[in-house]
């Protein structure tokens, strides 16, 4: 438990100083605070919307966890969300569950596309998963503006998908893939080898361990879980693809996850709190007209305030 | 300079021991022994490098210090690399830095051609030379080489022994640290040999075997109760032949291709256990707790009480354990099995005297099992007290089989090559 107080204090610290720095724009503090609070938790509502914003945070946050756990360092969850929405899109009229599962495939393959690069040049995946981020954004642009563009042809946007999930259907396959990750890490072989490699390569390779396949497992497991939150997203909140569908999901599962200290049942909390970020700034900017990029800021602050905690603590 | 009753400890061992060495200006001296005997440790104690725990330094001067890796940008060219090293502000182009650089190195008389080379683009040799230019460029009145050919071609070493007779005949006290008796006896005109922190020999006149004796000071076999019978074949290698029932110690100085011979066994022995020798890096995952390290190999935490591990819990972080209890740690995931080869690279280095009789008692036990033993060590000690069979590797070439009595007169020759 001891383990939690450094992000916890680093969260409220992180919204107070956001609250404060409001200050000198001519708010009150208190009353951007209230606003916060009560724009993400303060009605059923509000509820609501933080929940449907955490699911995909949580999953991009435990895909993160994944990939961190074990040393990997996939930076390209945008990039796997998106792809998973497009294949669930096409995938879509034979089911929803058939959907699901082609949003994880996909996002297990684009995210192994990093791997092959490793294998093959020895490619950095910090280099090569971001930059297959862009290509996947280019991609959808692409695939809104042609093959899958709406009949109707008005906007780049494409049909509403075949199939779709209950509402809130997605909380369900979220928390289930949350406890599966936590099972994996702590209650199988498998996951101690992936953290084996994760904290001590060359000792895992020594233990017998074949570290190359960790890797390439833990990537395409990472992939997969980004994958299944760009597919939640799609049958679940928006039905439809569009440009700007992935919105920053996939980075901000990093935040998600460092904040969660790469925990997998910590990061319920985590992505619970940065969605309750996202829909508190939106209040903001209704009432208080304060651009709802100040969500971004927070999540910013948050993770700055970690970095510092973490460091008063280790020299304490 | 002066070195006064020097000692310097890391932890539980003295690195150095009590020792006293004056190093004379215009004189090359050599300071020969084994790997861990202390040479590196008391110069970087002379250089100022590190603190020591008693004696005195005096006159040191301006020491100049060639260590053994490479301190090199290698994004840089050489004339960069050269011009990092001098402080205060100033404009400097390519060209002012190159032209700069060449004068500096025509002054130390050690060929080094094109100073806007990248150094990544170096051979190793030259980097060494580098090194060294970048070392004498500061004028120090006392300059240490850390087995500086160890990276060299012969010539390169002739070209490197022709620049420090130089340099001593200037004036510069020189201090070349080496385990290559032949290199040695070459150039130094002093010869210190130092054994386990203590120097036990300081000469002007010295022949290889001499020196060789008293860097190992071949021990008399140890003779433990052995009852072994050796049984049969469990896998070969080239020269290398592991029995059941049998412990065969390859012995040797370190950097000989002990390394090389203990990877190739773990790639071609998976189901083997290993033990690697350098513990923090290849042996114990320090994130993960005492029963998950033991799990990597399948072994319950129960293990542990049987293996000694001194711990509150075997949930406690392994990186927490003392280096015994780290070790005893490897010991019980790996031979808990009950394996049929056990692979240890020096199992006992760096561990104090209660947890070495621990290893070598389990490795005893282990062979009088059944199991076939490969022991890599550069401790001499314990090969004798272990071994039934003992190769010496030098420069990856094994030597014949030898019973400990025969190993025990040829041993020392075999590991300096001068056999």
């Amino acid at each position: 438990m001891k383990r939690a107080l450094v992000p916890i204090g680093a969260a409220l610290t992180a919204i107070l100083l956001l609250a404060l720095s409001g200050a000198a724009f001519g708010h009150s503090p208190r009353e951007l605070l209230g606003l916060l609070i009560t724009g993400s938790v303060g009605s059923s509502f509000a509820l609501q919307g933080t929940l449907l914003k955490s699911v995909p945070l949580l999953l991009t946050g435990l895909s993160v966890v994944l990939a961190f756990r074990a040393g990997v360092w996939n930076i390209g969850g945008e990039g796997q969300f998106i792809v998973g929405a497009l294949a669930a899109l096409v995938a879509s009229r034979y089911g929803a569950i058939a959907s699901i599962a082609a949003a994880m495939l996909a996002g297990a393959a684009w995210s192994s596309l990093a791997t092959l690069m490793r294998l093959w040049r020895n490619a950095p995946e910090v280099l090569t998963t971001i930059l297959l981020n862009f290509t996947a954004i280019h991609l959808l642009g692409w695939c809104v503006n042609g093959p899958l563009r709406e009949r109707a042809a008005m906007y780049p946007q494409s049909d509403l998908a075949g199939a779709s999930l209950p509402r809130f259907g997605g909380i369900a396959l979220a928390v289930i893939a949350c406890v599966a990750a936590w099972f994996l890490l702590y209650r199988t072989r498998e996951g101690l080898r992936l953290r084996a490699t994760g904290s001590n390569a060359n000792a895992a390779e020594w233990a017998g361990i074949n570290v190359r396949a960790q890797l390439a497992r833990a990537m395409a497991i990472s992939g997969a879980m980004a994958g299944l939150a760009g597919g939640i997203e799609l049958l679940g909140v928006t039905h439809r693809l569009f440009e700007r569908f992935a919105a920053g999901y996939g980075y901000s599962g990093i935040a998600v996850a460092l904040l969660a200290q790469l925990h997998p049942l910590a990061t319920l909390a985590s992505a619970f709190f940065f969605g309750a970020l996202v829909t508190g700034a939106g209040e903001l900017q209704r009432t208080a007209n304060i651009s709802a990029a100040v969500a971004t800021f927070g999540q910013a602050a948050v993770i700055l305030t970690l970095i510092g905690f973490e460091h008063v603590r280790r020299r304490a | 300079m002066r070195l006064t009753r020097i000692t310097k400890t890391f932890g539980a061992t003295r690195a150095v021991d009590d020792v006293s060495l004056d190093i004379n200006a215009g004189e090359v001296l050599a300071l020969v022994g084994e790997n861990g005997a202390g040479k590196t440790t008391l110069m970087r104690v002379a250089a100022g490098e590190l603190a020591f725990d008693s004696g005195a330094v005096s006159d040191r001067g301006a020491v100049g210090f060639v260590h053994q890796h490479f301190l090199l940008v290698p994004e840089l060219t050489i004339a960069e690399n050269l011009a990092v090293t001098s402080s205060g502000f100033r404009f400097a182009t390519h060209r002012t830095l190159v032209r700069e650089a060449t004068e500096i190195i025509a002054s130390t008389g050690i060929a080094l051609h094109d100073a806007s080379r990248r150094v990544a683009d170096l051979s190793v040799g030259e980097k060494s030379k580098l090194e060294l230019i970048k070392a004498i460029a500061k004028k120090p009145s006392t300059l240490i080489l850390d087995e500086p050919t160890s990276v060299l071609t012969p010539h390169e070493s002739e070209e490197l022994f022709t620049v420090m007779r130089t340099l001593a005949a200037n004036g510069t006290a020189i201090v070349f640290i080496s385990h290559k008796l032949p290199e040695v006896l070459a150039v130094a005109q002093r010869i210190v040999v130092m054994r386990a922190g203590r120097i036990v020999l300081d000469t002007r006149e010295a022949t290889a075997e001499r020196l060789a004796r008293a860097m190992t000071q071949s021990p008399l076999p140890v003779r433990g109760e052995r009852a072994r019978v050796r049984g049969a074949l469990a896998h070969e290698r080239g020269d290398l032949k592991l029995h059941e029932n049998e412990i065969l110690a390859i012995v040797g100085v370190a950097g000989n291709g002990q390394s090389q011979l203990a990877r190739a066994l773990r790639d071609a022995l998976p189901e083997a256990a290993h033990i690697p020798e350098d513990r923090t890096r290849d042996g114990i995952v320090a994130d993960l707790s005492i029963a998950e390290n033991l799990a990597l190999r399948g072994v319950p935490p129960e293990a542990m009480t049987l293996y000694s591990v001194r711990a509150q819990s075997a949930r406690q972080r392994a990186g927490d354990l003392s280096g015994g209890n780290q070790q005893k740690v490897i010991l019980a995931r790996e031979l808990d099995r009950h394996p049929r080869i056990i692979v240890a690279a020096e199992p006992t280095r760096g561990l104090d005297l209660d947890a070495t009789a621990f290893v070598h008692e389990k490795l005893r036990a282990a062979a009088n099992g059944g199991a076939a033993i490969l022991l890599i060590t550069s401790d001499l000690d314990e090969a004798f007290a272990l071994a039934d069979t003992m190769q010496v590797i030098y420069r990856d070439e094994l030597s014949e089989r030898m019973t400990p009595e025969e190993a025990a007169s040829r041993v020392a020759n075999l590991m300096a090559g001068v056999a």
